[in-house]
């Protein structure tokens, strides 16, 4: 379990902020950090990980203190136990990809583990190779499992697949998941992809000008739970266009564009680019075996 | 999309379908089904309050007395508003609970002789209407 209770001036473009964050994250549980730019959620995931200290405050993981104001302690990152994935990857390009899963591993450590994530990614194909032959979605799947290698019990992912194409993403939130489960780990994300965070998280919290603003499960919190339609997809508006007396509104609907009719009160407010839910009852869509 | 708001006045539940009768005022009520149940769905309690959602496409119009079918959700209205296309005709209908927005086919606007201040029903069947706690 995490236990994080921090406070920390940051300076900005925009001024000072006061950032106060308290969350406690229940062991093996996966959550989101979600927010507008800019309100304090990588902030908050580098003072959990020891790499900016909090002004005040303490962090308590399992038991033991991470950090802690008043007691003057303050675990060096490296004694952290935590696994961090950046959007950027971070790998080293003149090694290959297995000499850069084995430069993380500790002294003590046995090299089964490496691997046992080089099958559970599915690297065998590209353990010889360098970095800079591998697509963008290969790069993160190494960054992943290299940030695994020390078997940490928390795992912070900071806006990791938000380089990536659509088709990509989803491949990749796939073994984020099979790796939360099979390493039980405590996993703590940073994206603004709402399908991505109803798939992969428990729960989330949306920070706003450095505090949590709101909390709750995915589908509640972005209005998705709230109706009894069970045909309900995330998608983006990419155009709508007035046909007859209807609109015809296209949505990208992960990497399919599905058209849906609208009538002038649904669009008086929508405009592409918009993040909208759709959803039919179950008794509309028919079936056929293809 | 037409929305109205009222409270639940009953369920009648079988294995994991519920029928759910919203109460919108004293003289209007929609039925709706639903896959869910009381043990699946937190909101299906007698009075909880929840919108009624349906789609301006799936508003069937009738004009006359005495309509056998079997559209469950009846509402009488007036005609305030018709907007003509070449092929589909948006009807906006005046009822004790609102206004109800129907899009029809225009030969069937032309066929029904729909114009403003013409009494007409509303009708929308059970399985498309959506409910939102």
């Amino acid at each position: 379990m995490i236990e994080l209770n921090v406070h920390k001036t940051l300076q900005s473009a925009q001024g000072s902020m006061e950032l106060h964050v308290e969350l406690t994250v229940e062991k093996g549980q996966f959550i989101t950090l979600y927010g507008e730019s800019g309100a304090g959620k990588t902030s908050t995931l580098r003072m959990l990980s020891g790499l900016m200290p909090p002004d005040k405050g303490s962090i308590t993981v399992n038991g033991t203190v991470w950090f802690d104001r008043e007691r003057k302690t303050n675990l060096n990152p490296r004694h952290r136990n935590i696994g961090y994935v950046f959007q950027d990857y971070a790998l080293f390009p003149n090694m290959t990809v297995s000499q850069n899963l084995e430069f993380a591993l500790d002294r003590k450590q046995d090299k089964t583990v490496v691997e046992d994530l080089i099958a559970t990614m599915e690297l065998q194909q590209l353990r010889h190779r360098k970095p800079g032959t591998l697509s963008g979605g290969q790069k993160q799947r190494v960054a992943l499992a290299r940030a695994l290698v020390r078997q940490p019990g928390v795992l912070l992912l900071d806006e990791p697949l938000s380089a990536l194409d659509s088709a990509m993403r989803q491949k990749l939130q796939q073994y984020i998941l099979e790796a939360h489960k099979k390493y039980g780990l405590t996993t703590i994300l940073i994206s603004h992809d709402i399908g991505e965070i109803i798939k992969l998280s428990d729960k989330v919290y949306e920070m706003q000008n450095g505090k949590i603003v709101r909390q709750g499960a995915p589908p509640d919190m972005f209005g998705l739970g709230k109706t009894s339609a069970k045909f309900r997809f995330t998608g983006e508006v990419i155009r709508i266009q007035k046909e007859d007396v209807v609109y015809v509104v296209t949505i990208r609907i992960g990497n399919d564009a599905v058209k849906v009719i609208a009538d002038q009160s649904e669009v008086s407010h929508l405009q592409p680019g918009d993040k909208v839910a759709v959803a039919s009852k179950a008794f509309n869509p028919v079936i056929q075996k293809i | 999309m037409n929305s109205f708001s009222g409270h639940i006045a009953d369920i009648r539940t079988s294995d994991a379908l519920s029928v759910v009768t919203v109460n919108i005022n004293a003289s209007v009520s929609f039925k709706a089904i639903v896959i869910d149940s009381p043990e699946t769905a937190s909101y299906l309690t007698k009075d909880h309050p929840v919108n009624v959602l349906f789609k301006e496409t799936e508003v069937v119009i009738g004009t006359g007395e005495a309509l056998a079918v079997s559209l469950q959700n009846k509402l009488k209205g007036t005609i305030s508003a018709l907007e003509k296309g070449p092929l589909l005709t948006r009807v906006a209908i005046h009822t004790s609970a609102g206004e109800i927005v129907s899009v029809i086919s225009t030969a069937s606007a032309d066929e029904l002789d729909l114009k403003e201040s013409t009494n007409v029903t509303a009708m929308i069947k059970l399985n498309e209407i959506i409910l939102a706690p």
